[in-house]
């Protein structure tokens, strides 16, 4: 502790006197911000382990500088926490880099003081259009709402579905999720029948299925949060018989492989559209998993996952370009494009989130493993941030 | 009048003393510093109503929600000056806490602890559903507010955000010292011992809870538009049953009933809050609820009654926390 606190005096004497130089060997620090503890803790485990894996396989340094993380805890949706865990973080710890950010308000919460301090920020989920507009220093490698949503609307033209009914969850990204899927599909030409806004917390959707089922659609739109709602959704499409007739599933997320061995088998054929499946065919993502696999046995890889690895790559490529000189970093890595877990990735200069494919999949059941996954059926489209302008 | 309170100079000087030796102590927290402030703030509204009045509530956050939303609106869409908004903070919390007030004041126990929490609720779900107006989930964005007083800008570090956050606290602080001690704060004392008693001596139990409960929301409603003129966004969190439990918790913490108890008990859940989650960012929830644990049970009145209860454990005395 007392060597790292030396070092760090170091730098900073360093710094002052050599401002751009970055010759000396010295420690960048990232503060990685997200909850790890209560009920979205998961997150911040999925972060953690994918930082711990990408270090194990990359070295713990990038060019000449050595990287150290530092974790804050945020709980949950929490701006003010957030925010003062940001301030802490860049002047007591002197932290170079900012990183994590599950929630859309707690990212938004750090915009105006990583604007004034320069601090490159890389988010890792939070999956709102808006966000980047807060500050030329917001860089995002998880994916927004309108990037998965539209794709999948036109999709489901193409595969000539005409009629659709929208059910999500009445809350921020459930509406965006409607807002997009309906843009997209009305303007190729398809008609939205009726959309339903589901109550956050209700478990019990017989009426909104019934509803779908007496609209008789070609498909339904699904969004949902993760966990007990998309387990009770599934159940209820497959047992009201949406499925018998002819009603297609269409979702996002709903998924995920951190509740979809929960789904079982009412899950398969499920269709999504999506931008990382655990199942993806490359051997990037095979040393990915099986190096996380190696360090965390029980560890858990969705999209979390991915969107903190290749955050990690962005950081480690910021670092080896310009060390701790916040506005050259960004620049250097816009139009920066690499191979990631998912697929090849670029980083959008205008939006400042990746420019990606976004995959369809089915749910079906791995025959050597005797597990479910996300089997890709085909990359459906590769597009940058599709609600920047919106 | 000055002479009668001046027992109670020791403790306030006291306070500011600490106040300013915690600014130099930790020149690099300020922000968190800041959010014990504020949190000081809500949490002395809390004991107005609870512990003085005796008005058990657990939707304390639906006025500071409303305080919040209303300081922030008010500084994107009018006027970005800090204490015109805390004023207008104040005053959507009073009014709100006055509009639930009239039907809440009529009931008591269980009911009136559901009936508050659904107030709270009510007040987030109209926040979400008015997403063009607040920001919805994606919270309320854009509030950049002018230096206060004209003179001191907002800084990096939260300088001013600190000084500014204890300045209104001191004020508040003080008002409900004098507050508590005015034969209206002695009538709240007398309802929260026995409604039954003061009705007969004709004191309107009624509308002097309805008063307490207006206060205690404009107080709330300061703690909000401090938290939004601060943090520089509003989320739907700010009417969080969370919220609310984090509040009366730290009031039990520390003694209710007392002003010092609130801030104490603030402080002290805070900071442990603060150093258990930076040690060890998983497991630290488990020291909190220890330390409440210890405290219910060891310490029924609270942290307050620490000195008297270990002057008595030193003389050998059986029950310490009596």
């Amino acid at each position: 502790m007392n060597t790292t606190r030396k070092t760090a005096g170091a730098i900073g004497l360093a710094l002052g006197l050599f401002a751009a130089s970055g010759a000396a060997a010295d420690t960048i620090k990232v503060g990685v911000i997200a909850p790890f503890s209560g009920p979205f803790a998961q997150y911040g485990i999925q972060y953690q382990q994918a930082i711990e894996t990408y270090v194990a396989q990359n070295g713990a340094s990038a060019g000449e500088h050595e990287i150290e993380f530092i974790y804050k805890d945020v709980g949950g949706v929490n701006p003010d926490q957030s925010r003062s865990l940001a301030q802490e973080l860049l002047i007591r710890e002197q932290v170079d880099y900012l990183a994590g950010f599950t929630f859309t308000p707690n990212a938004l919460a750090v915009g105006p003081i990583i604007t004034q301090s320069e601090t490159p920020t890389v988010i890792f989920n939070a999956a709102t259009s808006v966000i980047n507009k807060e500050s030329p220093f917001f860089l995002r490698t998880s994916y927004t709402l309108w990037q998965v949503s539209a794709p999948m609307a036109e999709w489901a033209y193409d595969q000539g579905l005409r009629t659709v009914v929208t059910t999500v969850s009445d809350y921020g990204p459930g509406i965006d999720a409607e807002v997009s899927f309906k843009a997209a599909f009305e303007a190729k030409g398809g008609e939205v029948v009726d959309t339903i806004r589901m109550p956050l917390s209700t478990t019990d959707f017989t009426p909104v299925i019934q509803s779908v089922k007496d609209q008789a659609p070609d498909a339904v739109f699904a969004f949902l949060p993760g966990g007990p709602p998309t387990f009770t959704y599934t159940k209820t499409y497959n047992e009201n018989g949406l499925r018998d007739a002819g009603i297609m599933f269409l979702g996002t997320a709903e998924t995920e492989e951190s509740n979809l061995q929960g789904l079982g088998d009412m899950a398969i054929g499920l269709t999504t559209a999506y931008h990382y499946s655990a199942a993806h065919d490359s051997d990037l993502n095979r040393e990915f998993q099986a190096k996380l696999h190696e360090l965390h046995p029980d560890g858990i890889i969705n999209w979390a996952s991915v969107g903190a690895y290749d955050g990690v790559h962005l950081i480690y490529e910021m670092v080896k370009a310009a060390g701790s000189d916040g506005p050259a970093a960004v620049e250097a890595v816009l139009g920066m494009e690499w191979e990631s877990p998912r697929g090849a990735l670029t980083m959008d200069p205008e939006t400042r989130t990746v420019i990606q494919n976004v995959y369809i999949r089915e749910v079906e059941r791995n025959a050597e493993t005797g597990l479910l996954e996300n089997a890709e059926k085909g990359v459906i489209a590769t597009v940058g941030d599709l609600g920047w302008d919106q | 009048m000055l002479r009668r309170y001046g027992s109670q100079y020791a403790p306030a000087v006291l306070m500011i003393a600490v106040a300013v030796a915690a600014f130099f102590a930790f020149p690099f927290n300020l922000a968190f510093l800041t959010r014990i402030l504020i949190m000081i703030v809500l949490v002395l509204s809390l004991d107005l109503v609870l512990g003085y009045a005796g008005i058990a509530t657990l939707g304390q956050a639906a006025m500071y929600g409303a305080g919040a939303y209303a300081a922030g609106l008010f500084a994107i869409h009018v006027w970005a000056d800090p204490v015109a908004g805390l004023l207008i903070g104040a005053l959507a919390g009073a009014a709100l806490a006055a509009l639930a007030g009239l039907a809440l004041m009529r009931t008591h126990g269980l009911t009136l602890i559901m009936l508050t929490i659904a107030v709270a609720q009510i007040c987030s779900e109209i926040a979400n559903r008015a997403r063009d107006i607040t920001g919805g989930a994606d919270g309320l964005r854009g509030i950049r507010m002018q230096p206060v007083l004209g003179i001191w800008e907002f800084d990096f570090i939260g300088r001013t955000g600190y000084w500014y956050a204890f300045a209104v606290a001191a004020v508040v602080m003080v008002l409900l010292a004098v507050l508590v001690r005015s034969p209206f704060g002695l009538s709240l004392r007398g309802i929260h011992q026995s409604p039954e008693r003061m009705l007969a001596i004709g004191a309107p139990v009624y509308w002097r809870r309805h008063a307490a409960y207006t206060l205690g929301g404009g107080i709330a409603g300061i703690a909000g538009a401090l938290t939004a003129q601060i943090t520089q966004l509003v989320s739907l969190e700010t009417f969080s049953f969370a919220l609310s439990a984090e509040a009366m918790i730290m009031l039990i913490l520390g003694g209710t009933g007392r002003l010092y108890g609130a801030v104490i008990g603030t402080v002290i859940f805070m900071w442990v809050h603060h150093t258990a989650a930076a040690n060890d960012p998983f497991n630290w929830l488990f020291v909190i609820g220890a330390m409440v644990l210890a405290v219910v049970f060891f310490l029924p009145t609270g942290l307050i009654s620490l000195p008297p209860a270990l002057k008595r454990l030193a003389k050998g005395g059986r029950h310490a926390g009596s």
